[in-house]
């Protein structure tokens, strides 16, 4: 360091490639007893990340440019040329309008959000109760804020409702708005399945959802009931338990995260759960739900075996995965399969001037609906868009990790339907174990 | 897509499409043309209603004719390509056919709806205020009690368009029990003769010829022969995607007239129009990609999937708004001789207007798509 800067303290950042969080070493982790002012080399090693949990050697530098003066916050005024629209204000919207900013400070970018455009972590959403975070504590920024501090034009409480892409003009509930790039950063809505009622059944996928539930958990403990035990399902449930809720965890399989992780594995993380409280039933489907009393549900359910069930519940909630909707994609002609089909390299969409990133889009014909990817897309859309050179998103299949005090899973790679899991080491507490197929290791399990 | 690449007509009383449609602009260049300026100024043309009528034009999308929607649709087209109003009167047409025949209500859909789809008798619809009611953006103006043999109906509603004395209208009003809690609505035939009570409307900026009327109802007595739904909502919902499609018809006859008076002054003034934007060609372009997307609707206007009423709503939105545009560019286009009380352009900006605030309109479009895209939840 040389002698001119020692009275500039440069503080670096660190992400967690599982969830986002980002480490600010100006701020530390005091909830974690890391003092503000902690070099990120200083942490110890068994430090984890406050929000996922995952290790210390999963975090990264983060690179993120200063934005070069931007535009003085306030009013943004409408250009005269139209920029960059981008449809979403979640993560991945918010990486976009950020990583351009950062790059220029002078192009136009309107953000349309269905909601405020308040800034929050979404990953914190399934572990907010066991962290005591309240509402006020989970939204960062107001929408405004962001909005003033990007220097973007925020249309709020505004639906995306078609695309004229010849004419470079998206339609939404607030009028016309034209556009010379579109990015579409909409997300994917919890894919419900019809015999669960939209009005009697909760899901939690955005800052709004939660907020809704949790007023309905604040006070007396209630008996929960979750249909869906896959990640957000079993992150849900724990959280649910550790807040003193009565939940019963529901899944078609008959062990929780059935479809990600070897019996072994799966297998424990029912034991585990079920040692805290959560009442696991597996090898069960849903075939209808109504409303009871008092707003509570009945549930009718059946197993594989064909015996029923009814089962009753003050809160039913639906953790039943995610999907893109289709129709925005479909009035531009984009190609769709399962998500916005999205060229790996540069995240254009099948049309001209508009590409997608974010849980909206599926790359060979696969959605990849993780955090980690995000930043990056962003980074290669904003260079794409604005010309300058960069080397393109390279897709790798992101850390899946189960945000869980009782068994917290951390699983790299992409295993394959058909191969064969082998326990590397397992002494009870700690589970390794590695997946091979045809000579070649695809996965691998830490819990 | 064209006319011709439509669906046949079921059955062979059915009008064929093409001849519908060549008779209807027939008519559209030549009676109604010549009377476009009196109905601006507050001439009722039943006369010329009729014709369209007899030609086919007013029962074309009736389930009877082979639900030809897409006939009624290019049919109002050609009308408000010359006329606004007399397009607005052909859907108001349409749709009170509509619900007569969606009612099955024996009584509403014999006699009664041949004579009116032959355009032999007339009548319009009320349900600008219910249709808003429904969106939750405001209150109910019709009051209903059960009574022996129908209900009794109170209450007032501002304008309705396309009644006279002697003829009749689709209206809905929400039913209260004695407690005065509301319980359901229902959807009737509302008869225009004594006593109810017609009331002149102040004059309105255009759209003068639609016979349009203030209406007092004071225990209005509705027998269950004219009930056209107990409860209206399902009704309402099966067919919100047909009433408010075939409002494009009006959008795309009143785009297609701005185009033409584009296109006539450009042999004089094109060397200086082609400074300006929005020139036909770039109009053309969207009307015939807004056309071809309301005629593919059209094919299906019973449709219950959530995305196609969107694609009804956002093509109807988009009727509004590029009506707005064309017609403002007509009257840039032609100067001053558009802006003569006499010219086509000045009426059209007028009837584009009513487009874009008849109900529903683009506020209420966009409000609709807002509020139907957002997520259920419990409450």
């Amino acid at each position: 360091m040389s002698a001119t800067d020692t009275s500039e303290i440069v503080w670096r950042q660190y992400i967690c490639r599982a969830c986002g969080m980002i480490y600010d070493e100006k701020d530390g982790d005091p909830d974690s007893g890391i003092a503000p002012g902690t070099r990120f080399a200083d942490i110890p090693e068994d430090w984890e990340c406050p929000i996922c949990g995952v290790r210390k050697s999963d975090f990264e530098p983060y690179v993120h440019s200063a934005p070069v003066a931007a535009p003085a916050a306030g009013v943004v005024h409408r250009s005269r040329t139209p920029g960059v629209v981008i449809v979403g204000a979640g993560i991945a919207g918010r990486a976009v309008a950020e990583a351009l900013r950062a790059l220029d400070s002078h192009v136009p970018i309107t953000m349309v959000t269905s909601c405020s455009g308040d800034v929050y972590h979404k990953p914190e959403l399934s572990i907010a109760l066991q962290r005591g975070l309240t509402e006020a504590k989970l939204r960062k920024e107001s929408g405004a804020h962001m909005a003033a501090r990007l220097g973007v034009r925020l249309c709020a409480g505004t639906f995306a409702m078609g695309i004229d892409a010849a004419r470079r003009r998206l339609r939404t509930t607030s009028g016309p708005l034209p556009y010379d790039h579109l990015v579409l950063a909409q997300g994917a809505r919890p894919a419900l399945p019809p015999v669960l009622p939209a009005d009697l059944c909760w899901r939690v996928n955005d800052l709004d959802a939660w907020c809704g539930l949790a007023a309905h958990l604040d006070g007396a403990p209630r008996a929960i009931l979750i249909v869906g035990a896959g990640l957000v399902g079993c992150e849900l449930a724990e959280d649910f338990s550790r807040a003193g809720h009565k939940v019963t965890l529901l899944d078609k399989e008959d062990a929780p995260l059935a479809a990600l992780l070897p019996p072994l594995a799966a297998e424990r993380l029912r034991v585990r759960l079920e040692g805290l409280g959560v009442r696991f039933l597996g090898g069960i489907t849903v075939e209808r739900a109504e409303r009871g009393n008092h707003g509570s549900a009945i549930v009718f359910t059946k197993t594989a075996h064909g015996e029923r069930e009814v089962l009753g519940a003050d809160i039913l909630v639906a953790a039943t995965g995610l999907a893109t909707t289709s129709r925005l994609a479909r009035s531009a002609g984009l190609a769709f399969e399962r998500g916005i089909a999205v060229d790996p390299f540069s995240l254009r969409t099948s049309v001209d001037g508009i590409s997608a990133l974010g849980d909206c889009v599926s790359i060979a014909g696969a959605p990849c609906r993780f955090i980690e990817p995000i930043s990056k897309q962003a980074e290669a859309i904003a260079h794409d868009l604005l010309g300058l050179p960069h080397a393109g998103y390279a897709h790798a299949a992101p850390v899946i990790r189960l945000k869980s005090r009782v068994l917290p899973v951390a699983l790299h790679g992409l295993p394959h339907p058909d191969g064969a899991w082998r326990v590397i080491s397992d002494d009870g507490a700690h589970l390794e174990m590695e997946q091979w197929h045809e000579g070649a290791l695809r996965a691998r399990l830490a819990a | 897509m064209t006319l011709a690449q439509l669906h046949p007509p079921a059955g062979p009383e059915a009008g064929n499409a093409d001849t519908i449609l060549s008779r209807a602009t027939a008519i559209a260049a030549g009676p109604l043309r010549a009377a476009v300026n009196r109905i601006d100024h507050g001439h009722y043309p039943l006369e010329i209603l009729a014709e369209f009528g007899a030609a086919g034009a007013l029962g074309a999308h009736l389930a009877r004719n082979g639900s030809q929607f897409g006939t009624a649709l290019a049919a109002m087209g050609a009308a408000s390509r010359v006329c606004g109003a007399t397009g607005f009167l052909m859907w108001a047409h349409d749709v009170c056919g509509l619900y007569m025949e969606q009612s099955d209500n024996p009584a509403l859909m014999g006699r009664m709806l041949e004579d009116h789809a032959a355009g032999r008798t007339f009548g319009g619809t009320a349900l600008s205020n219910p249709m808003k009611a429904l969106a939750e953006i405001e209150p109910m103006l019709l009051r209903a009690r059960k009574t022996v043999g129908g209900y009794l109906v109170s209450g007032s509603l501002p304008w309705v368009s396309h009644i006279a004395p002697g003829q009749y209208c689709g209206a809905i009003a929400r039913v209260h029990r004695d407690d005065g809690t509301p319980s359901h609505e229902i959807m009737f035939i509302l008869r225009c003769d004594p006593p109810v009570e017609l009331r002149p409307c102040p004059h309105f900026s255009g759209m003068e010829g639609t016979s349009t009327f203030g209406i007092r109802l004071d225990d209005y007595f509705v027998a269950e022969q004219d009930l056209v739904a107990d409860p209206a909502r399902p009704f309402i919902k099966r067919i919100r995607g047909a009433f408010i499609l075939l409002q494009a018809g009006m959008a795309v006859g009143v785009i297609q007239g701005a185009v033409d008076s584009m296109r006539e002054v450009e042999p004089a003034l094109g060397h200086v129009n082609r400074h300006l934007s929005d020139r036909p060609d770039e109009i053309q372009a969207e009307l015939d990609e807004l056309t071809a997307h309301a005629l593919l609707l059209a094919q299906t206007p019973f449709e219950q999937d959530p995305d196609y009423f969107l694609d009804v709503l956002d093509t109807r939105a988009q009727g509004a708004e590029l009506a707005l545009r064309a017609t403002q560019s007509a009257l840039l286009h032609q100067g001053a001789r558009g802006y003569l009380m006499s010219s086509a352009p000045q009426r059209r900006i007028r009837e584009a207007h009513f487009i874009a605030i008849v109900t529903p309109a683009i506020k209420h479009l966009r409000w609709e798509m807002a509020r139907l895209s957002r997520e259920e939840m419990p409450a």
